[in-house]
């Protein structure tokens, strides 16, 4: 029994090896430079300014989305209530709005709420670990079905929120919004500004490195006095308010309010972080190789839509590739082997 | 079943809540009203909760293999055989209920079959390869079917009357567990619980750990193909979107029987009592009457439910680790 559990420690110290994560840095910008040739090749107009924007605006999104989705894969959690978040967020902030608070304030709350959500679930979820997705499934369920009955309070349609958006906010993350001038939306900015500051917080801080510790081996961790519930309890805490954000820039995106909105966000989260090298299993990967996840995942998907292929054709090819492209770089050693 | 039932719930601790809010649900169904204890109420009961009880059957022995093998594709597997049941048997005349029931569980047993293969070969996590096969017939059973559409064939209009208790998608559940009761008394079942909990051990044992996990998957593939047919018989066409609800919904019900994600433990019993419950949790929902908001309050009401279920089977769990 020791020498299981030892065993499993030394794999997985040697899968959290820096080696193995460039190695799956690596061959994503590969993949990324394959992609993006091939739709130089094959699509005409794929190499113009306007694709570019609309790649890395639809890229934004996805990736923000992800963001709590990394972070709890790196312990090796699932957050299934991203979506539900999401679409919480999306009809409650214009339904804030028509109920005369303004815009700035209104944003906030919904991202204190946000926050508090994923607090909740996360340490609601905590003592059941492998089962936490259904967890964070219920604890999602929950609150899209609260923010509905608010919303629907004295009109018809609780799914479907109609309010005037403000301009800035429209600005923010519309295809012709600019950035002080520049002919990019800034949704885009937000998105790298996100990624830089959380690439530091991951590797300069004690929080981050006590991430990484606790997803690698939970008995060193709990050695080391790293609280591993107060861990699992921010980073989903993280979750709920970047989906927060993401359903409030996603307003600003469409110009309505619609519950549905974060539906096709639940199972692409975990894709762009599977592409990217972020092991399911905690320990391994980062929000720097999920954006590479994200950038493919776009790319990908792009380059189908420019191939003619309609919605449901673009997903079979996507799943498709998910094997493949995971196989080069986090295969399992055989079980002789692991023992 | 109902002796060497209630033998397993005074024997297992991990069926004692799942038993609990059955029983809690019952009364709270019973004291609601009387619609669903008669003929009709019963047998629309179990047209309605046959294909969920199925899904959850399917995942089971899958989902006990371990390796955090969550069958995503379950959902989305129960579509791919009802369109192409429809569109291309159907579609193509060919009607004979021997054929029809042999394509849907041998189309689930291969699908499951060449998942295994990608698992054991390829050696990617198994929620990987899953995922995979959700998002890839999710998009096919669209480009089979592009809407809902076509009839089921002829002799299975009836099933989905629903009119008496004793009705042939009863059958198919009854036959569900006639097999997994053969498979219980099997070398097979041990090796699988013991795969699941630890295959590294299971393995030094001498335990064909991927020929368990082959037929792990084929068993479940084949119950699938069940579901898929009960499915079929309740909405009586083909759907290509609806199926993939069933996912979500199935692992739900595995979770709220007792059954740990992580493998090796749980069980047929388990997962039906979390179906059942679940059907119960929205059943007594909608004897309520919430006007507009209905919906949503039934929406919030099931994550409530489950968010306190799941917390309930932390607390047993918990308990008899300190005892």
């Amino acid at each position: 029994m020791v020498s299981t559990v030892m065993n499993t420690e030394v794999a997985m110290a040697r899968s959290a090896s820096p080696f193995r994560t460039h190695k799956s840095i690596a061959i994503g910008f590969a993949l990324l430079a394959c992609l993006l040739a091939l739709g130089a090749l094959l699509v005409p107009g794929f190499v113009s300014s306007q694709n570019a924007r609309s790649i890395l605006l639809l890229a934004a999104f996805l990736g923000l989305a992800s963001v709590g989705q990394t972070l709890c894969a790196l312990v090796g959690a699932l957050d299934l209530s991203i979506p539900y978040i999401i679409g919480g967020a999306n009809i409650l902030l214009p339904s804030l709005m028509v109920a005369g608070l303004p815009a700035p304030v209104a944003m906030i709350v919904v991202l204190i709420l946000g926050a508090l959500v994923g607090a909740a679930n996360g340490a609601l979820s905590f003592r059941l670990q492998g089962q936490a997705l259904i967890m964070s499934l219920g604890v999602g369920f929950a609150a899209v079905g609260a923010v509905q009955i608010y919303t629907s309070l004295g009109s018809q349609f609780g799914g479907t929120v109609f309010a005037p958006v403000p301009d800035w906010l429209r600005n923010l993350s519309a295809f012709n919004g600019k950035f002080f001038g520049l002919p990019f939306p800034p949704v885009i900015v937000i998105w790298a500004a996100v990624a830089i500051g959380l690439g530091w917080i991951m590797y300069n801080t004690w929080f981050g490195r006590s991430l990484y510790a606790v997803g690698g081996s939970r008995t060193a961790a709990a050695r080391l006095g790293i609280s591993e519930f107060r861990i699992w309890t921010v980073i989903h805490s993280a979750s709920g308010a970047m989906s927060a954000i993401t359903g409030m820039l996603l307003l600003g995106f469409s110009g309505g309010g619609f519950v549905g909105v974060g539906d096709p966000y639940l199972f692409t989260t975990v894709a762009a972080v599977v592409i990217g090298g972020t092991s399911l299993l905690g320990g391994a990967g980062g929000y720097g190789a999920t954006v590479l996840g994200v950038l493919v995942l776009t790319v990908l998907t792009s380059l189908l839509v420019g191939l003619g292929l309609s919605f449901p054709a673009q997903q079979a090819v996507v799943g498709l590739l998910i094997v493949p492209m995971v196989a080069i770089y986090a295969r399992s050693p055989h079980i002789r082997n692991q023992i | 079943m109902s002796s060497s039932g209630i033998r397993q719930v005074t024997q297992d601790r991990s069926l004692f809540v799942p038993a609990g809010l059955f029983l809690v649900l019952l009364l709270a169904v019973a004291f609601r009203g009387q619609g669903l204890f008669t003929n009709n109420g019963l047998a629309g009961a179990i047209l309605v909760a046959t294909p969920l009880i199925l899904a959850a059957l399917a995942i089971t022995p899958i989902v006990m293999a371990g390796r955090g093998a969550v069958d995503l594709s379950v959902g989305p597997l129960m579509g791919f055989i009802n369109v192409t049941l429809i569109t291309w048997l159907v579609g193509n005349g060919i009607t004979n209920p021997v054929a029809v029931i042999a394509w849907a569980v041998g189309l689930g047993a291969a699908f499951q079959f060449v998942q295994a293969l990608v698992i054991i070969y390829v050696r990617v996590a198994p929620i990987i390869v899953t995922l995979s096969g959700f998002l890839v017939l999710s998009g096919v059973n669209l480009m089979v079917m592009s809407r809902p559409g076509g009839v089921a064939p002829d002799w299975m209009l009836s099933w989905g009357a629903g009119t008496s208790v004793f009705s042939p998608v009863l059958l198919l559940l009854v036959a569900a567990f006639a097999v997994w009761g053969v498979l219980r008394r099997t070398m097979f079942y041990r090796n699988l619980r013991m795969t699941g909990a630890d295959e590294r051990m299971a393995y030094t044992s001498g335990v064909p750990v991927d020929v368990v996990r082959i037929i792990a998957h084929v068993v479940g593939g084949a119950f699938a193909g069940l579901a898929a047919l009960s499915y079929t018989a309740l909405i009586s066409s083909g759907d290509p979107t609806q199926g993939s609800t069933y996912t979500l919904q199935a692992v739900t019900a595995l979770v709220l029987g007792g059954a740990s994600l992580s493998g090796g433990r749980g069980g047929a019993l388990g997962s039906t009592l979390g179906a059942i419950n679940m059907f119960l949790i929205s059943y007594l929902l909608s004897t309520f009457n919430f006007g507009t908001v209905s919906g949503f309050v039934t929406q919030m009401a099931f994550g409530l439910i489950l968010v306190g279920s799941l917390l309930v089977n932390v607390f047993v769990t918990s308990r008899r680790a300190v005892a």
